[in-house]
């Protein structure tokens, strides 16, 4: 059955059977570039949302009752399964909305339905697309509501140009704690959510230090540069270099737009790496290049050259760039180090140097008061071993400095 | 306590008010509260004969022809947004001043620019139709809408009409493809 905006049908004529009550709801929409974040609104008879456990959405996937529950999320995409028969009456109505957070508007959209399941199949859709809205930045649409015993569904295909803050407003104007928490939150954990699930933990808790610090709306592009020298080979073998991996990877997805993390790795010799992403991190440092021990590594530790090699890399990058530098120690080679980093203080990078289970990190230690630099462009802090801090003591250590960079690079000219 | 009528349903105004002579046939709508074009709403009434038709154009009343058949049927002024409490448009009609060759005074809603402005009546909330004795403010019958509108643009809300020498209401509901010109036409209007 197709659906269209402003048509109003009983859920009996919707599903073509008499008893159906559980559906699946499948949002979509395609041709918005960034994420679209969807949510069922469950409203009492004023068409209010007075008890705020009944927005159901990616932080708050199931409703009190358990009445409507979101069971799929992908980029542009969110299925709900509703069973309005065990609704409390208080819930008179489940809005089903979906709201942008970047510069694009509903009118970017390229196709969208609100598409009903029963049984698996699909029985009824609503279809839109860009051509109907003009710069409205959030949408109700479409609505299950209670009438006379019954539940019937209208498409409503409708909006407001000041977005999730207005839809907020319009379902209760005073709600201010409905408002969901803050944009870059929703993506980062959704991005997470929709190809590495077991992620969404760290990505809560990197989601948490990012807001605190300030970073939320930073984009950045991240590097991770690990230390592969002869000393770290039980570091690789007990798998925590991978645990490294895993740990990082919600950083660069959150800052970078391709959401992918650059990864060198380096001994007396360098080795660019594909980047790490949501895909294939799972196994990356078994995996990647044929494996670790495929590298070609173990061997003595040369800094300046994996230095060398990221300046490069980046030689055209206008973003500021967040270097994670992960190294066991034993530096030697201060005085070249020293100097590309002085002359690096010009460029857009931040190197944020971790020493784990080292000793003898040299010149590391003391970057922070190195003289002869346009600004501090170097973090360094140690730990005894990566898994010896909890993941938000990590990502607090991780971010620090960083911020303090980007503000002092902006004075500078050094980023934009 | 006014009756409140479904689809189909029908009162005898007569009967309710006895003497009745002076109704206000109220419209409303809820103004749009999402952002986008407004909801422009119009009324209009189609006095008609027995055979459903007008006897000319000009006894098609809207906000360009507000007084029809010597003061039978006048045009109350044509609210664009919806905006305000009570009725948004509405149409008088003295019932003893409607012509014995007509029979039925038909009101309808049609929504300005719908095509244009991708609008349907399914969008709009909250419509109703009323019947009021003028003399007292009275309500006699409502109608809600809202349920019984859906994708239409044109929509007979209701009518009176005589049986004997008694006034009825039914509250119709029917939707029209089309709009405003059809709908005339279909009343015998040329437009």
């Amino acid at each position: 059955m197709e659906i269209r905006r402003g048509q109003r049908v009983s859920i009996t004529e919707l599903c073509q059977c008499a008893n159906t009550q559980v559906l699946h709801v499948v949002l979509s929409i395609s041709g918005i570039q960034d994420t679209v974040d969807f949510a069922c609104f469950g409203l009492n008879n004023q068409q209010k949302l007075s008890d705020d456990r009944y927005m159901t959405f990616y932080n708050q996937p199931n409703s009190p009752c358990g009445a409507v529950k979101l069971i799929a999320s992908a980029l542009g995409s969110s299925t709900f399964l509703c069973d309005v028969a065990v609704l409390p009456q208080t819930i008179d109505r489940l809005v089903f909305t979906a709201a942008l957070n970047s510069t694009e508007t509903m009118h970017d959209i390229h196709n969208g339905y609100v598409c009903f399941l029963s049984a698996n199949q699909e029985v009824a859709r609503f279809s839109f697309s860009g051509s109907d809205f003009h710069d409205e930045k959030a949408l109700m649409l479409g609505e299950l509501y209670r009438k006379d015993n019954t539940w019937r569904f209208n498409a409503i295909g409708q909006g407001f140009t000041g977005g999730l803050a207005a839809l907020v407003m319009h379902f209760g104007g005073d709600v201010i704690d409905a408002l969901p928490p803050p944009v870059s939150r929703i993506s980062l954990e959704k991005k997470v959510a929709a190809l590495a699930p077991k992620l969404v933990d760290l990505a809560k808790k990197a989601t948490i230090s990012l807001e605190k610090h300030r970073l939320s709306a930073t984009l950045a592009q991240v590097g991770l540069v690990l230390d592969a020298s002869g000393s770290m080979y039980a570091q690789y073998d007990k798998g925590k270099v991978q645990q490294v991996i895993e740990r990082l990877l919600p950083l660069a997805v959150h800052f970078d737009n391709d959401g992918a993390l650059d990864v060198w790795a380096f001994s007396n010799k360098v080795l660019a790496l594909p980047p790490a992403t949501l895909r294939n991190y799972a196994d990356y440092i078994a995996s990647a290049e044929y494996g670790w021990r495929q590298w070609g590594m173990m061997g003595i530790n040369n800094e300046p050259a994996v230095i060398e090699q990221v300046v490069k890399h980046y030689q055209n990058t206008t973003l500021p760039i967040l270097i994670i530098f992960i190294s066991d120690g034993g530096v030697s080679q201060n005085t070249v180090i020293k100097k590309l980093l002085v002359e690096a203080a010009k460029l857009p990078i931040f190197w944020q140097f971790v020493g784990i289970g080292g000793r003898n990190y040299g010149i590391l230690e003391k970057l922070d008061t190195l003289p002869g630099r346009v600004v501090d462009n170097c973090g360094f802090f140690a730990l005894d071993d990566i898994n010896s801090i909890s993941e938000q003591d990590l990502y607090e250590r991780l971010l620090s400095e960083f911020p303090l960079w980007l503000e002092a690079a902006k004075l500078k000219g050094i980023i934009q | 306590m006014a009756i409140s009528l479904s689809k189909g349903g029908n009162v005898n105004l007569s009967k309710e008010v006895p003497g009745l002579n002076k109704v206000v046939v109220g419209l409303g709508w809820d103004a749009r509260a999402t952002d986008g074009a407004a909801f422009d709403l119009d009324a209009s009434g189609f006095l008609v004969k027995l055979d459903g038709k007008v006897r000319s154009d000009s006894d098609f009343c809207f906000y360009n022809n507000k007084i029809v058949a010597d003061g039978a049927v006048q045009h109350a002024g044509d609210n664009l947004t919806g905006a305000g409490d009570g009725d948004d448009e509405c149409l008088k009609v003295e019932l003893s001043k409607i012509p014995a060759d007509l029979d039925k005074v038909v009101f309808a809603v049609t929504i300005h620019d719908a095509a244009e402005r991708k609008q349907n009546f399914g969008q709009v909330n909250r419509a109703y139709i009323r019947i009021i004795n003028e003399e007292g403010g009275q309500e006699i019958a409502r109608y809600d809408l809202s349920e019984d509108a859906s994708i239409e643009t044109a929509m007979i809300f209701g009518e009176i009409y005589r049986v004997g020498t008694d006034w009825k209401f039914k509250a119709v509901g029917q939707g029209f493809a089309g709009g405003l010109g059809p709908l005339a036409s279909s009343f015998g209007v040329s437009v």
